[in-house]
């Protein structure tokens, strides 16, 4: 096999058998994941479901107790500074250089690389164009709107042409504007076949953006794969949305008990029921005289159920 | 080993290479220190004060206060240059700037962001003290001062790692303290005993044992009398070669206990 078909074929990023725990905790318990060149991995889970403690072994902020990570077939613990050359990195927090402008922000960050990333000058030039930051180029990064300062973390961690990306919830407390462009961004840097890593609460972004979902609870995957089918295994293929305060809702209680389904979540004054095709049918037949609203379920749902599941 | 071989990494230089930078940039402010404090406390202490002292014995020789001073405030300039450095400016860049959390999403790891700090540290301890050094030749033309300068540029090394050894003091209290409010406490209790107990101001002569235990394991009071032999007799004398064993010990453990507690504090690693 030669090296270009090899590296379309194998994954960029291949983590297995992880675990990490703090304080006689495990957070991370036994967490697999692959990512390919131009495809998107995006990580869901609650708090604390081990999204972040994941992705910073990946980056080798972190050493595993367990497992390995191999960075376009480079183990990252026994060559660490080969399989960080490959990377790049954008942290759930601002961490820019505020001693330096923005553009210096770009150049300084190159310094961190060997081999030297070459052309420097012309890089910056192009992603300060590209994440339209050329305007900002001499000012400060702490002046930056909060958009701004997300597109030059981003352009930060592509100064040295990485080949896998990690972002960690990159959009998190912009506006929809901002977090629209920045998605933008985000695929553009898929179609040009960087392997990226997405942590996100936003389950639509999520959705929109990866090709691959991997859903973490208590430190475990408990689904993975296409954004539909993980949905359709964690929560179902049907939604009900009815009226909680009906006469009627101590039956629907006991008839979802007595199904095995258990409680329905909770939205101010409604229920929403996740239901296979049999379940829905069932209902129907049972609470035909009752009004309810039927919706596919997305993963705003997934993520409530998990949230109930964990109080 | 690994703790002592990043000193050679190049990562560890990329790091000095990044404060020193914005250092320089600001030279024309940062410079004012260390010209104009070693200048002021010899005219205050050396010459005003040091006109009311007799001169005095010192080693056999009849010594002014401001000949005594003077080499004493060199090694105190190292001193407290590398530890301040080490201390405010490395927290303040770990703590409220995120420097080090930028840097560790490189190939820059832990090993080299301290390695870079200890470093960084030493190099501007180092720079203040040959300021410090211009500032007595210039004493020595105006004829206050009568210097033997040949051996000068053999004490660069040990000025150097003496910068070395207090920043692995400093970032050892980088390390452990809560806040920057709680500096106080090492400063006060820690630093400003081992600065001024130190034979830099004024000679620390006590028969008492604990005095003399204390004097035997101070590095900074070896590196001031060594300092002080050197430029006022000539003489190499065991002073130094007990400054540079002790700044090398210190080295040796607190580079590695610093590492493990900011592992802790940084990364939120056992």
């Amino acid at each position: 096999m030669n090296r270009k078909s090899a590296s379309i074929t194998s994954p960029l990023l291949d983590a297995r058998g992880l675990v990490k725990s703090f304080a006689s905790r495990r957070v991370v318990d036994g967490v697999d994941l692959q990512c390919r060149s131009g495809e998107i991995l995006g990580m869901l889970g609650a708090n604390g479901a081990g999204k972040t403690t994941t992705l910073r072994m990946c980056y080798g902020f972190l050493q595993p107790e367990a497992g390995e990570i191999h960075i376009d077939g480079i183990d990252r613990v026994s060559d660490p500074d080969r399989a960080n050359r490959l990377i790049g990195v954008c942290t759930q927090d601002d961490t820019f250089d505020t001693d330096f402008t923005v553009r210096d922000n770009l150049l300084r960050f190159a310094h961190y690389f060997r081999p030297r990333p070459t052309d420097m000058e012309n890089r910056v030039g192009q992603l300060l164009t590209r994440f339209d930051l050329a305007r900002y180029a001499d000012a400060k990064p702490d002046t930056l709107s909060g958009g701004y300062r997300r597109r030059l973390m981003i352009a930060r961690a592509l100064v040295h042409q990485p080949k896998v990306l990690f972002l960690d919830e990159p959009t998190t407390g912009l506006d929809p504007q901002a977090r629209m462009s920045v998605w933008e961004l985000v695929d553009g840097l898929r179609q040009e076949g960087l392997a990226i890593v997405l942590t996100t609460h936003y389950m639509d972004e999520a959705e929109r953006l990866s090709d691959n979902l991997m859903v973490l609870k208590a430190g475990q995957v408990v689904s993975g794969g296409a954004p539909r089918a993980v949905l359709g295994d964690l929560v179902g293929e049907h939604v009900i949305v009815l009226d909680a305060n009906i006469p009627q809702a101590g039956a629907v209680q006991q008839w979802l008990r007595e199904e095995g389904i258990g409680e329905p979540t909770r939205i101010l004054n409604t229920w929403q029921i996740a239901l296979d095709g049999t379940g829905l049918a069932h209902f129907s037949a049972v609470f035909g005289e009752l009004r309810f609203e039927v919706r596919p379920p997305n993963l705003d749902d997934l993520f409530l159920q998990l949230s109930d599941k964990d109080s | 080993m690994r703790h002592y071989r990043a000193v050679a990494a190049w990562q560890s230089w990329v790091v000095l290479n990044r404060h020193m930078t914005v250092y320089l940039r600001n030279w024309h402010t940062a410079a004012l220190p260390p010209i104009f404090e070693p200048v002021i406390l010899l005219l205050v202490f050396g010459v005003g004060l040091g006109s009311n002292i007799p001169a005095f014995d010192w080693q056999s020789q009849n010594v002014s206060y401001l000949a005594y001073l003077a080499p004493g405030i060199l090694a105190y300039t190292v001193f407290m240059t590398a530890f301040f450095q080490a201390l405010f400016a490395a927290y303040i860049r770990m703590h409220y700037q995120k420097t080090w959390d930028g840097q560790l999403t490189t190939q820059v790891r832990l090993e080299h962001v301290v390695w870079g700090e200890a470093l960084w540290s030493a190099t501007l301890g180092l720079a203040y003290a040959v300021i410090v050094m211009f500032v007595l030749v210039g004493f020595s033309i105006t004829g206050w001062l009568d210097f033997h300068w040949s051996g000068v540029i053999v004490m660069l090394p040990l000025l150097f790692l003496a910068g070395v050894a207090f920043a692995a003091l400093g970032l050892l209290f980088t390390a452990i303290v809560p806040t920057i409010d709680h500096m106080n406490i090492p400063f006060y209790l820690v630093i400003m005993p081992l600065g001024f107990a130190s034979s830099t101001y004024f000679p620390l002569e006590s028969d008492a044992l604990l005095a003399q235990a204390w004097l035997v394991i101070n590095p900074l009071h070896h590196l001031a009398e060594g300092i002080r032999l050197l430029l006022l007799s000539g003489v190499w004398s065991f002073h130094l070669l007990a400054a540079m064993m002790l700044f090398g010990l210190m080295i040796l453990i607190l580079l590695p206990v610093d590492l493990r507690l900011l592992r802790r504090r940084v990364l939120g690693e056992r």
